[in-house]
């Protein structure tokens, strides 16, 4: 992937142009997207379990494998040191003291991270005997990630290895074959690939998968008619990560309405994702409800069984790289689908060629892939290995109509670009450490102009903090806001500012009152 | 007393901007708040939609469309 301090060139680089010469691309800008999109893989999970009561969090953490996913997978770096840290102290620590860890750059970092671990309730504050505000890590959490990490005599949370006598040994690239064939049958289904003639074996897809689609407004079903909706767009260009998060969590939310217990489900999707591949486990322990969630699973390919009946159930890499840290992104399910990321994956799936004219070139026949390059391109001719068009004002105004975003086709062209479009751009004199862009610098510009000239205006939802009677008032909540990373906007002048969440900001205004009094 | 308002914070250019503000003086039913630099303002949550729509219909109209060229 891309080496640390091209990054940070790229970051720099960006801040220098300032926001209104953002349409301006280097590779910087592609660079950007990426991050964009690996940062939304964890934030969509992240947002939804923010939303749960503490009590569900009380339950889930009961589970070692829930603890440990959480740990691994929802938490920035700073905020990992922090659990560590604090996993095996028998006394809380005083706020002062772990501050004094980090240092006073890193302000921001620091509340950030300690912001997380508050909201996921990993983190709670109490007073010491001193009467001193001390941190210490919440019971079921600790407990069971100490559990997670040195092992305990009930290891049914982590899975059971099936220890009957395999008749047929199922490979992992059987494995992935399957996950990407279940995977891109879901997708086909929504993009309706069946216009472009199903010449291939389509997938049998279950009621309930449907039925899950339709529910998260990801289709709407019209008679016998599927028509896909904005979010659906949004869904289908997403890496496949954050789009395995997105259908999971419908899942869990549609779960409860036919009578699931919500805590059960999401706590058994954390087990599969500490799954390993390859490895075959043991259902005959499972609950009623997670059988019946395994059934539902394995219509999306994310878990693989030979028949309903059997005893034996595999993880696939659709459910075995949920939590874990390295991308889904470089793997073979999705390099089939999504194609390779960066120079350093197989180059051979990368099938899309553009020229700096605007036109096209796909290399490809798989109707899901036609269909998704035909929602923003006009499509002009198809041969048996290969479709051509041009991107248009008019075909990109369209697909931006319909809910994409610029961002998204450009992430989506980026990562299937053809490999003699990298490899020119490798040969290319890099400028000052930054690379030369993949894609022709002018398409990617356009393409976000046209998007400009549609949206008009930005809008952030939240709250607007005013009325307060002195500048001194107004500057502390203010910097706290900044540090926790929710201030948009603000105005000294007018003494008001302008958050995404006001919980902790209104906490901070209570403590604020109670203490000065 | 510091006070907490739900809305929509709006980031666009000073000509939209003062479009918006045109649209609110016939019945004041989009700013929460006017913030007063040139390209802020606090709008209802609820009217979005119906702002979009309309700056969308009224600036097709003004603003002259360039001819797509679609030769090969």
């Amino acid at each position: 992937m891309h080496t640390p301090d091209r990054r940070e060139s790229g970051v720099a680089l960006r801040g220098r142009i300032g926001p209104r010469t953002r349409v301006i691309s280097v590779a910087a800008e592609d660079l950007r997207v990426f991050q964009l999109t690996m940062a939304s893989a964890t934030s969509r999970p992240l947002e939804y379990l923010e939303g749960l009561p503490g009590t569900t969090f009380y339950k889930l953490y009961q589970q070692p494998s829930t603890a440990l996913a959480i740990f691994r997978r929802m938490l920035p770096d700073l905020a990992k040191c922090f659990v560590m840290a604090l996993l095996y102290q028998k006394d809380p620590l005083p706020t002062a003291d772990l501050e004094i860890w980090v240092s006073s750059d890193s302000k921001k970092e620091r509340d950030n991270a300690i912001s997380i671990l508050g909201r996921l309730h990993v983190l709670s504050t109490t007073l010491t005997g001193e009467n001193v505000r001390a941190y210490m890590l919440t019971n079921p959490f600790a407990a069971s990630l100490r559990q997670a990490l040195m092992g305990a005599e009930d290891s049914q949370s982590f899975g059971l290895f099936s220890q009957a006598p395999e008749h047929l040994r199922i490979s992992v690239a059987d494995l992935d074959e399957y996950a990407r064939r279940q995977w891109e049958g879901v997708m086909g289904y929504m993009v309706g690939t069946s216009a472009f003639s199903g010449q291939r074996d389509t997938v049998n897809l279950s009621k309930g998968v449907k039925q899950l689609l339709q529910a998260g407004h990801l289709v709407e079903i019209r008679g016998n008619r599927v028509d896909i909706t904005k979010d659906g767009f949004g869904f289908v260009l997403q890496d496949v990560n954050t789009q395995v998060w997105h259908i999971l969590i419908l899942y869990v939310e549609s779960a409860e309405a036919i009578g699931m217990d919500s805590v059960e489900v999401l706590s058994f999707l954390f087990l599969l994702s500490s799954l390993e591949l390859g490895q075959s486990y043991d259902k005959t322990h499972l609950t009623p409800n997670q059988t019946r969630t395994l059934a539902d699973l394995t219509d999306f390919g994310i878990v693989y069984q030979n028949d309903a009946d059997s005893t034996r159930f595999y993880p696939t890499r659709l459910a075995t790289t949920l939590t874990s840290d390295s991308s889904a992104l470089s793997n073979p399910v999705t390099g089939s689908l999504t194609g390779p990321v960066g120079q350093t994956s197989g180059s051979g799936s990368g099938f899309i060629i553009i020229e700096t004219n605007y036109r096209l070139y796909a290399y490809t026949s798989s109707p899901l892939q036609i269909s998704l390059i035909s929602l923003f391109t006009n499509l002009k001719y198809r041969f048996p290995n290969l479709v051509t068009g041009k991107i248009t004002r008019q075909s990109v105004r369209r697909a931006i109509e319909m809910g994409i975003t610029a961002d998204q086709i450009i992430s989506y062209l980026l990562s299937h670009a053809h490999p003699q479009l990298r490899k020119h751009s490798a040969a290319q004199p890099s400028n000052k450490g930054v690379p030369a862009s993949i894609l022709p610098p002018t398409v990617t510009d356009q393409i976000r102009l046209w998007q400009l000239e549609r949206d008009r205006l930005r809008a952030t939802a939240g709250f607007l903090f005013k009325d307060f009677t002195s500048l001194a008032e107004y500057q502390g909540p203010c910097q706290y806001a900044a540090e926790i990373g929710v201030l948009v906007w603000k105005s000294d002048r007018k003494r008001m500012f302008f958050v995404t969440r006001h919980e902790q900001v209104a906490m901070y205004l209570r403590n604020q009152k109670a203490g000065g009094k | 007393m510091p006070r907490a308002v739900r809305g929509l914070l709006i980031e666009c250019d000073p000509s939209i901007k003062s479009m918006i503000l045109k649209y609110d003086e016939e019945r004041h039913d989009y700013i929460v708040e006017d913030l007063d630099d040139e390209n802020h303002l606090v709008i209802k949550e609820s009217q979005l939609e119906n702002l979009k729509y309309r700056l969308d219909r009224d600036l097709d109209e003004k603003i002259m469309q360039l001819d797509e060229s679609e030769s090969e």
